[in-house]
């Protein structure tokens, strides 16, 4: 019983926590329910790229998708105008301005060989070498001096042109630039097969990790620039919003009342174990932080519905348990038992579900694994450690003398046989005769 | 503890005395949801298998200056009078341009719908119905835009359902047996068919076209059915382990359908409960899509309750004179 009042209190204290958390942080909402901000971006012809080809804006496209997606708010849209011109829709992020710079830079990276002019002087020409032939980068210290550099691994045909380029200027300088800018020029003392390049040009750690998350969420193919910003309201419509949100509340309280008429008092336990969870998940949420869309709550609802399920397959076993004969301590314990392997299989196949979801599917279908996840494995939580624990301090080891209690006949109970002490031990170690 | 005494109980519903009828009854049902499928992927130049919108195939945004701020009942009557006009599941944002600081703030209503392209026509319906409630509105642009869902999307997402199945039949052949891994998979594909097929033959008679969350509300049916064909079959693995030798696997697979028919049905009603209300009372926007997961999670437990264990019990049976 202790142990139980231990538990009972450190429940509470994460409930607490929970709570100071809800209170605390802003919620992350999307695009669908809040709405956001809306740039225009215009891909820009230069003297590499003389024309804008759909192929070019489908590259735009992608690389743009990574660059917003890295940014980590979840769930934007990024979709072609026209011909040239790409929209993209971002939620409510606390700084728009770092966003659209972050999205807005070129991250162009090239690989230039010298040029001797007239005059003397020397001019960058280009390779044909650039970012496009990248398989990833990474940020990586320099063995020597210890400094962060930034170390590059081609594709295949980047690492041919790269051999080849080396090869050619062996003996000469090579030029990289980022964004038209230099940033080392190394002399070039062998060809280079590898496939493998390093970038050296006195980095911070938050520069180099910059230049390679723009790097690997793809250079933009093209320039291009922010030719309008908005902020937009809800795509759902807000009108639509405000009178979901009503009838999202009718619904749970019609549940908690059918819970409460059929399971009575193990259904006013399920109502508070249920928003004990209510509570954690959204900490959690917050915590993650989960950008929550219409997809997100779908996937809580589906896992509030398991943890539902749950709740009523643990109450099912206990009263089936009880019309037996067993005892009321016996019976919850058996009940949660029995009712733990198929909570425990059917949890595990959803979760195995939603991580491979989360890997390869699209933004959308992301946040609905990812809110799925969080309530399944909470739900397991909810079921098995708080409705547990409520009915054990409630109940505690006293007979059964009310029934009703638990949507029971007073029949159901007397005619049911009563369990012999050893019969309960066998059934505890689910031994039959 | 399972109950020894299964002859005692007597079956509310002896689902496999007439198991062929729930097949075949089960298998009519899903003729006209495969026929509209085929259908539509044979007749639509984009073979999709249903009428897709605006999230699928890109479409126009018109932009609206108007005079005065924009409230929520301006964006219901909005929604009503465009949707008088014949303009189906309008997108509809009021947005503000911030692009000027020194510019003075306009109002914007912005309206996403299927790809105008050259129809003049239809985009002057939609500005007089605009004009009929904001005296002064003004179109100020017009944009065509590419889908929000690539095709390359859509088929990461394919190749990742195709996956999560694999591994799911994996995980419920171990824990379970082989034969359940391969019809839980058969009732979650079956249920899929139901949800898509009903929505296909919406889409023939009354144009309904599905959006991006029509695909989560495919996976949270998916997720929805898992669940519900996991506990049916735990009872039944559970009465097998202790009553196998009692019992016939038929009698056995019935008496488990009935065990867990309150859970079944009190499951479902919970969830069917909310997203009745959502439904009715919810905004516009989201009722096909709740509608999508009502049919689902009636389609779920229906399988859960009718096609699972009635597919099992004939499985079990011919394996067993394989065996014979």
């Amino acid at each position: 019983m202790k142990n139980k009042l231990i538990l009972f209190w450190l429940i509470m204290a994460l409930v607490a926590g929970s709570i100071f958390v809800l209170y605390k942080k802003p919620a992350s909402l999307g695009l669908d329910l809040v709405g956001g901000s809306r740039l225009m971006l215009e891909a820009q012809t230069s003297d590499s790229v003389p024309k804008i080809t759909p192929e070019i804006m489908d590259s735009l496209q992608y690389a743009i998708e990574n660059r917003v997606n890295a940014l980590g708010v979840g769930e934007t849209v990024v979709q072609k105008v026209g011909t040239k011109r790409l929209l993209i829709e971002i939620p409510n992020i606390t700084d728009t301005a770092k966003a659209k710079e972050f999205i807005g830079q070129t991250a162009q990276l090239e690989f230039k060989r010298p040029k001797p002019m007239p005059d003397g002087s020397i001019e960058w020409e280009s390779t044909g070498l650039t970012g496009k032939d990248l398989k990833k980068s990474l940020v990586g210290s320099a063995p020597v001096t210890g400094e962060w550099i930034v170390e590059l691994e081609f594709n295949l045909e980047g690492a041919q042109k790269f051999s080849d380029l080396t090869k050619e200027l062996t003996g000469k300088q090579m030029a990289i630039f980022f964004n038209n800018q230099l940033q080392s020029a190394p002399r070039v003392n062998e060809q280079i097969t590898g496939g493998k390049a390093q970038i050296t040009g006195d980095y911070t750690y938050e520069n180099a990790k910059e230049m390679v998350d723009l790097l690997n969420a793809g250079a933009l193919p093209v320039g291009a620039e922010v030719i309008q910003e908005e902020s937009v309201g809800p795509t759902l419509g807000a009108d639509s919003i405000n009178k979901s949100k009503v009838a999202g509340i009718v619904g749970i309280a019609l549940v908690m009342i059918f819970m409460i008429i059929y399971y009575r008092v193990l259904g006013l336990i399920s109502c508070f174990a249920l928003a004990i969870y209510a509570i954690i998940n959204f900490a959690i949420y917050k915590i993650v932080p989960v950008t929550l869309t219409l997809t997100g709550i779908a996937g809580f609802i589906l896992s509030i519905g398991m943890a539902i399920d749950a709740n009523i397959l643990i109450f099912e076993r206990t009263k089936e348990e009880l019309k037996m004969g067993r005892s009321l301590y016996t019976a919850i314990n058996s009940g949660f038992e029995r009712a733990f392997t198929s909570i425990f299989d059917s949890n595990v196949s959803t979760i195995m579900t939603c991580l491979i979801l989360y890997h390869f599917g699209a933004s959308m279908v992301k946040g609905f694994a990812l809110t799925l996840t969080i309530g399944v494995c909470l739900s397991m939580f909810s079921a098995i450690t708080v409705t547990k624990n409520f009915m054990h301090l409630i109940f505690g080891t006293s007979e059964l003398k009310y029934p009703q209690l638990f949507g029971l006949k007073k029949e159901d109970i007397e005619n049911a046989y009563v369990a012999t002490e050893t019969k309960r031990e066998k059934a505890k170690f689910g031994v039959l005769d | 503890m399972a109950n020894t005494n299964l002859i005692k109980d007597k079956y509310k519903l002896d689902i496999i005395k007439y198991r062929y009828f729930w097949l075949a009854f089960t298998g009519i049902l899903l003729i006209p949801c495969i026929a509209a499928i085929i259908y539509l992927a044979v007749t639509q130049p984009n073979h999709a298998p249903l009428k897709l919108g605006i999230d699928f195939t890109g479409g126009t945004i018109l932009q609206y200056s108007v005079d005065k701020k924009i409230t929520t009942d301006d964006i219901s009557k909005i929604r009503t009078s465009l949707e008088k006009t014949g303009i189906k599941n309008p997108v509809i944002q009021t947005t503000m341009t911030s692009s000027n600081k020194d510019a003075e703030v306009k109002n914007l209503v912005s309206i996403r719908t299927i790809f105008l392209g050259e129809d003049k026509d239809k985009t002057a319906q939609i500005t007089d119905a605009i004009s009929k409630d904001y005296q002064g509105a003004e179109l100020v642009q017009v944009n065509s835009v590419g889908p929000t869902l690539g095709s390359e999307l859509l088929k990461n997402t394919l190749i990742a359902l195709i996956l999560a199945f694999i591994l799911m039949v994996i995980y419920i052949s171990f824990r379970f047996q082989v034969e359940y891994g391969w019809i839980a998979l058969y009732t979650l594909v079956q249920g899929s068919i139901f949800l898509i097929g009903i929505f296909a033959i919406r889409g023939i008679f009354f144009d309904t076209t599905v959006d991006s969350l029509f695909i989560t509300a495919v996976l949270t049916v998916i997720g929805y059915s898992i669940n519900d064909t996991i506990v049916v079959f735990d009872r039944i693995r559970e009465n097998m382990r202790f009553l196998a030798k009692k019992y016939s696997s038929n009698e056995i697979i019935n008496a488990s359908i009935n065990q867990t028919l309150p859970r079944s049905i009190n499951t479902s009603l919970t969830t069917l409960f909310t997203l009745m209300a959502l439904y009715l009372f919810g905004g516009s926007t989201i009722k096909d899509f709740v509608l999508a997961i009502i049919i689902g999670v009636i389609v779920g437990t229906y399988s859960s309750i009718f096609v699972a264990g009635t597919v099992l019990s004939i499985v079990k049976e011919k394996l067993a004179k394989k065996n014979a």
